[in-house]
């Protein structure tokens, strides 16, 4: 086992734990840790068969496996981030809007307080 | 014909009064847009209509609220104005001539046509931005505004209810211009009287100027290749 392998299945390990402790704690929801949980588990994956991806990487003009997959990584990291905006600008419209609503529905309750 | 006046107000406690008290003669809302001042006081004491956002939306959220309140309460003109007694109450009936005549969708109230008429000056560098903004929106929609920054704007049904549902959050005044000029809505642009500030500061100042015009180039290119419907 080369330390690569040793190393990931540890990276693994504790991202899959900080996962169910958020899913314990309710504060993840079960739609959003999936995404999440992928990433241990092709972790796992290539810590267990690391030679096709190995095979891989250097077909695809990679030194070394663990250059790949840091490159692999950030490029999974800025998509993730990516969609955490788009997800971000649609809360950001759900709320403007509901602001907009809860002040016409006060001044409908006052107006007809007044009119009591 | 009911017609509604829409003042967005934002720490605007220095001349919210008088700006209101130069419109009685018209139905208005003034919508506190989360103001830390006292501006939320001065409206309750005086009774006057407003509506309160629990927290602060920008100039955009502000407005389109106000297009709902008319939207809902079926008025079919609503006027933007601004609270800080810029824009001259004198010159809203020059404003809905036009849509009251039924020629147009939209009127503008531009400082920038018929000059001797008006005694407003902005500084050089905000007349470039303001030209630059207004080339690009002639360069994609054969359409010229000179006012492209104006918030001093009338509104009919129709423009009610597409801002109702539709309304830029950010630099909404040139953005949804040009948005109705894609949409296929007649917009006149009218002389109107603008004064300088009397009190508190322009949304759009010094630095932020350059940030603000490119800012809006380049919404005005989203929109041209966004897909919009009315």
């Amino acid at each position: 086992m080369t330390s690569l392998q040793i190393e990931m299945t540890v990276a693994a390990i504790i991202l899959f734990l900080i996962i169910i402790i958020g899913l314990a704690k309710n504060s993840l929801s079960i739609r959003s840790s999936i995404t999440w949980l992928l990433l241990p588990i092709a972790f796992i994956i290539i810590a267990i068969f690391p030679g096709p991806l190995e095979s891989f990487a250097h077909w695809l003009g990679f030194e070394t496996l663990s250059n790949f997959i840091f490159l692999v990584v950030i490029a999974i990291l800025i998509l993730i981030c990516f969609f955490l905006t788009i997800i971000l600008s649609r809360q950001q419209n759900k709320i403007t809007k509901l602001i907009q609503e809860v002040s016409i529905l006060k001044h409908d309750k006052k107006n007809n307080e007044k009119q009591k | 014909m009911k017609i509604l006046l829409i003042i967005p107000a934002h720490n605007e406690e220095a001349s919210i009064e008088k700006t209101i008290n130069s419109i009685k003669n018209y139905d208005y809302i003034v919508i506190n847009d989360g103001s830390t001042d006292h501006t939320k006081q001065i409206l309750e004491e005086n009774n006057y209509n407003h509506l309160d956002l629990c927290y602060n939306l920008g100039i955009g959220g502000a407005v389109q609220t106000g297009y709902k309140y008319a939207y809902k309460n079926n008025y079919d003109i609503a006027i933007q104005l601004d609270a800080d007694g810029q824009h001259d109450a004198e010159s809203i009936k020059d404003l809905i001539k036009p849509i009251i005549d039924g020629e147009t969708d939209f009127t503008i109230g531009s400082r920038f046509i018929r000059k001797n008429s008006n005694n407003f000056k902005s500084s050089f560098l905000r007349r470039v931005g303001i030209r630059l903004i207004s080339n690009m929106i002639f360069v994609f929609s054969r359409k010229r505004i000179y006012d492209t920054t104006s918030g001093f704007r009338a509104a009919n049904k129709e423009v009610i209810k597409y801002f109702a549902n539709h309304y830029p959050k950010e630099y909404p005044e040139p953005i949804s211009d040009f948005e109705l000029v894609k949409l296929g809505y007649k917009i006149i642009e009218v002389p109107a009287r603008m004064h300088e500030r009397q009190a508190g500061k322009s949304s759009i100042h010094s630095w932020k100027s350059a940030y603000y015009v490119i800012n809006v180039l380049i919404s005005i290119f989203i929109i041209k290749i966004r897909r919009i419907k009315k």
